[in-house]
């Protein structure tokens, strides 16, 4: 799967693009990449990677493979793989995954769990 | 930046993508998958033949090639291709339901729809007096032109609309269509022409 192709401008090549001017009051789910550059409040179920690009709210409990994020994200996520939290993200909530990322610069509030099955 | 540029109108809900809620937007949207419950849009649905729409839609252009199930109410277009099916409702002052396309519900162009097609009659003569008035001119300093050079029937051309050619004789042969030879009315330079020209 091309996960996580990006163009030379940043913005990444992905079949859905939920576009700035969007608000998404709902449940989100499906099999492929989703870049967020709107908001989208509610509940997001990928089995793909999820994007918040800069412009991006998200009020919505996460669950996918891997996700980046560089805007804003209030709830739990929740990752199979990986969750990137990016120079410049907001992330208020818990995040769970075997690989957590946090750049310089991002502003992070809650819970951290690596799932470290070693304890 | 280029993302801007992206940013301009490129929502796309790809093909497995499942959205189930509310859904609002000042750009345009096309789906690829599948949304249910609300959609409301400043700008142009396009629901692609792979779409599956399960809402009630707000939009001011709504393109359905997939399937549309819900009412949907358009400022200003809605338009079935010869891939869309939809159930439901229609509201919009223009609807176009192409060959092909498969739709059951009512359709409602509202009132005003009237006074929106008058300007286009208007618009549809507009063209048509344009296009009387282009031809008209010609003929008139054509006629006009011939007479003031064929100087030698003057007179005759000053009574004469029709007739502006060679055969200005001619204007006065169907009146007595059936006796040319007859002289009584004709003028003398007009009869000499008659003979001349039957002498031909």
């Amino acid at each position: 799967m091309p996960v996580g192709l990006i163009r030379k401008d940043g913005t990444h090549v992905a079949n859905t693009v939920i576009g700035s001017s969007i608000v998404i009051d709902g449940e989100i789910s499906g099999d492929e990449d989703l870049v967020i550059q709107g908001t989208v409040k509610g509940k997001i179920s990928l089995r793909e990677s999820l994007y918040v690009e800069g412009s991006g709210v998200v009020e919505a409990d996460i669950e996918t493979q891997n996700v980046e994020i560089a805007g804003r994200v209030t709830g739990n996520i929740q990752a199979t793989d990986k969750v990137e939290l990016k120079a410049d993200c907001r992330v208020v909530g818990d995040v769970k995954a075997p690989r957590i990322l946090i750049a310089d610069g991002a502003s992070f509030k809650g819970n951290v769990d690596m799932d470290v099955k070693e304890r | 930046m280029a993302k801007d540029l992206v940013v301009g109108g490129n929502t796309v809900i790809g093909p497995s993508i499942l959205i189930n809620g509310k859904l609002t937007g000042d750009e345009d949207l096309t789906v690829r998958g599948r949304v249910e419950g609300e959609l409301s849009l400043t700008r142009t649905l396009i629901v692609e033949p792979s779409g599956v729409v399960k809402a009630n839609v707000s939009v001011k252009n709504a393109v359905v090639s997939g399937v549309v199930v819900g009412n949907i109410q358009a400022t200003e277009s809605v338009e079935l291709t010869h891939e869309g099916r939809m159930v439901g409702d229609i509201r919009s002052p223009r609807v176009i339901i192409v060959d092909g396309a498969s739709f059951r519900g009512r359709v409602d162009m509202g009132e005003l729809p009237p006074g929106r097609t008058l300007p286009e009659r208007s618009a549809r003569p507009q063209l048509r007096p344009t296009v009387r008035s282009l031809p008209a001119p010609p003929p008139r300093p054509a006629v006009a032109a011939t007479p003031a050079k064929g100087a030698g029937t003057g007179a005759s051309a000053a009574g004469r609309k029709p007739g502006g050619m060679p055969g200005i004789v001619r204007p006065e042969m169907p009146r007595p269509p059936v006796a040319p030879p007859a002289p009584p009315v004709v003028a003398a330079g007009a009869k000499k022409k008659v003979v001349l020209k039957k002498k031909k």
